[in-house]
């Protein structure tokens, strides 16, 4: 404590003096308190504060459990004598009493409960991951300060910076920017315990952790120091979960080595629990500095060239600057780096400056992530107004069926604000046990989802971890739901029409306005379903189509093998014999059909390469001299390997070598682009980079960038005709793909025991990573319409058979009078399906709407597909029958003697 | 008084004796340490009172408001006496145990 009066705890303080009766009495307690308290913080404040806490609550608890009656002595009476309700007294006691009434009607209890478990916690689930990755602010100092810079060029409106420009933007950024922090992504091979194994790393400029002002948790992290030359300061800092689980968080790692790329690394420290990298949602496993990365990937002139764009970069504001200061430093630049630079810089290149606050991702990734994010949280947010509108359903039943004692108690003189009060509680305690339930559902599920084994194109990690926002959310949810959905139940049950009540209720038994109130309910939520549902059947409908796109690519099941082939390692003709060699092996393993290799493959999410050309007689688009067209380069194997079909002309041969003619092959795309005469065999074309390249077969048009895209022109060169630095070897297969693969890799250990290898995989897996943000949206808009579904299911049954409940007379007198059982259960049902048929109505016609909006992210689907808006209804029919004939059929089941006598 | 009434439970016993050891400065406060310090019982405040409060109903305990002063927060304090019933009851207590223990010397008292 530094000096001045010590304090007891306000809150608790303030609390205490909420839950007492205001008197004499209390005042002493309070004065005991805050005279011990005093006494006690001298021996330390923490502990102190901890026992007034502790009291506070036993004397709060106390008074609320037992009744302090009063003294008969005339003279220790209080003036608000005990009983006399603090205000938490009362909620205790609604609570208590609540809590009876929820476990003496456990099956009313339970579907309610899990109803609203199910609607939070889907709720949940998916809030935590929009605020892992939307919502969780980066824990850099001053994170206002920091401004992202940005390469633009056409096609990319915030790309990445080529790691020379970003140097000379460093020599430039004085009076603006205080520092620039670059980093770069990257695979680096280490050495596990048997073999080796990829780890994701960042690799850093000198002055990344001090721009973003990130501390060590342990040891250092790099520094200017560690970033002067290439390949000189083997050093590595861990990140915190690499630390833990490889390391098992041992502070003594420090100082400790990491085998990386075949290089001892020293360990100098590890990043802080809460940083998880540059790129939200891909945490790398170590930081190494950036003049390290060409001695990790040999043969790679990221460093040098200046047209290789790879570099993320942040800048941090001198105070005297803003961003227009920052903006117009980059366009000084921007000018001055045209001028410099006129190979790697056009005139629609330039850089621009966007505050780090403003970005979540990547701008260009931000516009797709946003909607997506919001578009999930409406799906979600419709399901949990499904999952109240069965809270506010049954507690309407639940109110209906007590109209009798609430009037008489109204009658007796209960203060009607203190029976809405005691309803609204009963609601909000079932919210909480809901939401209790949900959270521990959206864990499960998060667990379940975060471990599933996707086909990722790169390792992406989310730190969906259920934190205190997250929890607040549910919280508040809950109550909110509570609340929201209790008040009209409450209110509706109260109505002060005491007389009528206790007069007829019989007649009250009818359909008054609870009963309309909940059917309406019923409507809206199967009208919120089969929106659900029939998006979710036009995203299935979709998945389905874009499964059938013929890809004209990786038909043939195959396995994949991805080499780095270094230039220290394969100097010149040695990669090629390499190669050789290692396909003759593969094409000898059991099953393998054929072998080949490329430098791209098509359909790669996180590659596309282009080479320049020069037509005759087709000009160049505006402000180049060039076309710049898909290109990758194969060996004579690949096409029959990886599925590719040769229309005209030949394939590779042995004949096409590294001396001969250089040869491409060009695919029907490019033909009908650049030679409508169609005579493209024989044919010379200037490649810049090349030369002349002569053309001698057409290849049939496969899917080059994505699954959906119209025909692209390529260019196919000769793999043999080039020193290959990066390879995958594709080997079709009449065996089991996967095991392929590995075998593909044993052989390629055996030829060379440190060779760099960083995938190994199948063709299988490799076009799921095209279909994935396809079947992610499938899976979990259907998961939620089916979440949808069983709830509106729940709710009803629940009216259905809360009817028949009230029937059960009615339906006595009518089968005793000879009514056919049959007749009296379809009467029943009828009055379920009714509703049904309304809110299937008003939700197909929604979703008519709906589905011309989300039009844009169908794919071979019309909005108003056929097959999706006959086939929802038709499962909305037969659900709704059986929801409302099962409990119909039970009333039929009485014996018409015991009804009768049931009221 | 009906004779239920002497009956004193443990803490109650506990209690009226340190009224009667306090004398004047007996409150919630002195009573709570009283017990604390002497018979070893470490009770809270609101236990201090619930007692108190059964003593008060018993007859066998007074209480009146003290003046507020400037410490404890400006809040009053709650003084506590004993009544001649309280005495009475302890009084009877300590019979009936003087009673049981009669006649065991220091060799009769063992475990097991």
């Amino acid at each position: 404590m530094t000096g001045g009066d010590p304090k007891a705890p306000a809150l608790a303080r303030r609390l205490l003096e909420a839950a007492l009766p205001r008197g004499s009495r209390t005042e002493a307690m309070l004065g005991d308190l805050e005279e011990e308290f005093a006494a006690r913080v001298r021996t330390g404040g923490r502990r102190a504060r901890a026992w007034y806490w502790r009291e506070a609550f036993l004397l709060a608890s106390r008074y609320t459990f037992t009744r302090w009656s009063d003294p008969r002595d005339g003279r220790a009476l209080d003036p608000r004598p005990g009983g006399g309700g603090g205000m938490l007294e009362t909620v205790w006691a609604d609570v208590r009493y609540s809590a009876r009434r929820l476990v003496r009607s456990p099956l009313f209890t339970g579907v309610a409960v899990l109803s609203l478990a199910l609607g939070i916690g889907a709720n949940t689930a998916i809030f935590s991951l929009v605020n892992a990755i939307v919502l969780r602010d980066a824990p850099y100092a001053e994170p206002d300060a920091l401004v992202d810079v940005y390469f633009q060029t056409p096609g990319f409106t915030h790309g990445v910076l080529s790691h020379p420009d970003f140097r000379d933007l460093i020599d430039a950024s004085a009076g603006v920017f205080s520092g620039l922090a670059g980093s770069q992504l990257t695979l680096v091979q280490a050495d596990a315990e048997a073999g080796v194994r990829l780890l994701t790393a960042e690799a850093v400029s000198g002055d990344y952790f001090g721009v973003l002002g990130i501390r060590p948790l342990v040891g250092r992290l790099l520094g200017p120091q560690d970033d002067v030359a290439p390949g000189a300061h083997p050093v590595v800092a861990l990140s915190h979960g690499f630390w833990e689980r490889r390391f098992g968080s041992d502070p003594g790692i420090v100082g400790g080595e990491l085998r990386l790329g075949g290089r001892p690394y020293t360990i100098v420290g590890v990043t802080p629990r809460d940083y998880h990298g540059m790129i939200r949602g891909l945490e790398p496993e170590v930081y190494v500095p950036l003049m390290m990365y060409e001695a990790l990937l040999p043969g790679s002139n990221t460093l040098t060239e200046r047209r290789n764009h790879s570099l993320f970069a942040k800048g941090r504001l001198m105070p005297s600057a803003g961003i227009v200061q920052a903006q117009g430093l980059l366009d000084r630049a921007t000018n001055d780096f045209r001028a410099r630079y006129p190979e790697a810089w056009t005139e629609s290149d330039a850089l621009v400056a966007v505050p780090t606050t403003d970005v979540i991702m990547n701008p260009m990734v931000d516009r797709v992530l946003l909607p997506a994010a919001g578009m999930i949280m409406v799906v979600v947010g419709l399901v949990l107004l499904i999952a109240c509108a069965n809270l506010a359903s049954f507690l309407l039943a639940r109110a209906a069926d007590r109209r009798r004692e609430i009037a008489v108690r109204i009658a007796l003189g209960a203060a009607r604000g203190r029976i809405v009060g005691q309803l609204l509680t009963e609601a909000v305690m079932l919210a909480l046990v809901g939401g209790a339930a949900g959270i521990g559902l959206a864990a499960w599920s998060l667990r379940l989802l975060l471990t599933a084994d996707l086909p990722l194109p790169l390792p992406i990690t989310i730190d969906a971890s259920l934190d205190g926002t997250v929890l607040s959310f549910s919280l508040g949810v809950s109550v909110a739901a509570g609340l929201l959905f209790g008040l009209a139940p409450s209110v509706q049950a109260t109505r002060p029409d005491v007389s009528g009540t206790l007069r007829d209720e019989a007649a009250a038994s009818g359909r008054g306005r609870g009963a309309r109130l909940r059917d309406a309910l019923v409507v809206g939520q199967v009208a919120v379903s089969v929106v659900l549902l029939v998006a979710a059947g036009l995203f299935l409908r979709s998945l389905d189509a874009s499964r059938r796109v013929e890809l004209g690519f990786g038909g043939p099941p195959a396995g994949i093998v991805e080499l780095v082939l270094p230039a220290e390692r394969y100097p010149g003709p040695e990669a090629m014999a390499f190669l050789d060699r290692l396909e003759e092996r593969i094409a000898g393993l059991p099953g393998v059909r054929s072998v080949g290799a490329t430098s791209n493959l098509h359909l790669n999410p996180t590659s596309t390469t282009t080479s320049e050309f020069v037509i005759e007689g087709v000009a160049p688009p505006a402000g180049q001299d060039f076309h710049s067209v898909d290109f990758a380069r194969i060996d004579g194997g690949y096409p029959a390997s990886a599925g590719l079909r040769i229309v005209e002309g030949r394939g590779f041969t042995a004949a096409d070598g590294p001396d001969s003619e250089p040869v491409v092959i060009v695919n029907e795309a490019f033909v009908s682009r650049f030679f409508p005469d169609g005579d493209v065999l024989g044919r010379s074309i200037r490649q810049t980079d090349e030369g002349e390249v002569t053309s001698v077969g057409v290849m049939a048009t496969a899917r080059i960038r994505q699954i959906g895209e119209d025909p692209r022109p390529f260019v196919y060169g000769n793999l043999r005709q080039s020193r290959p630095t990066f390879v995958a070897l594709v080997a079709s297969t009449t065996v089991d793909a996967e095991r392929t693969a590995l075998a593909m890799f044993d052989e390629a250990r055996s030829l060379d025991p440190e060779v760099m290898a960083y995938s190994t995989g199948t063709m299988e897996r490799h076009l799921a990573v095209m279909l994935l943000p396809r079947r992610l949206g499938a899976v979990v808009v259907s998961a939620f319409a089916g979440l949808a579904l069983i709830l509106a299911t729940i709710g009803l049954y629940g009216i259905v058979s809360h009817a028949v409940s009230r029937r059960v007379r009615e339906v006595g007198i009518r089968l005793s009078l000879g009514a056919d059982a049959g007749d009296v259960t379809w009467m029943l049902t009828r009055s379920g399906i009714r509703l049904v048929v309304v809110g299937g109505a008003l939700g197909l016609t929604v979703s008519a709407v709906v589905a011309r909006l989300i039009g844009r992210l169908l794919f071979g689907v019309p909005p108003l597909d056929l097959v999706t808006f006959l086939g929802v209804p038709a499962l909305f029919a037969v659900v709704a029958t059986v929801a409302s004939w099962v409990p119909a059929s039970r009333a039929t089941r009485v014996d018409p003697v015991a009804a009768l006598r049931s009221e | 008084m009906g004779g239920s009434n002497r009956q004193l439970g443990d803490l109650e016993e506990l209690v009226l004796l340190a009224l009667l050891r306090l004398g004047d400065d007996a409150y919630g406060g002195s009573i709570r340490q009283e017990l604390a310090e002497r018979a070893g019982r470490e009770v809270s405040i609101s236990t201090v009172y619930v007692t108190l409060m059964r003593l008060e109903e018993k007859g066998l305990v007074r209480s009146w408001m003290g003046e507020p002063s400037g410490e404890r927060g400006g809040k009053a304090k709650r003084h506590f006496a004993a009544r001649p019933e309280g005495v009475e009851a302890l009084e009877s207590v300590r019979a009936v145990r003087e009673r049981m223990w009669e006649g065991l010397g220091e060799g009769d008292v063992h475990v097991g």
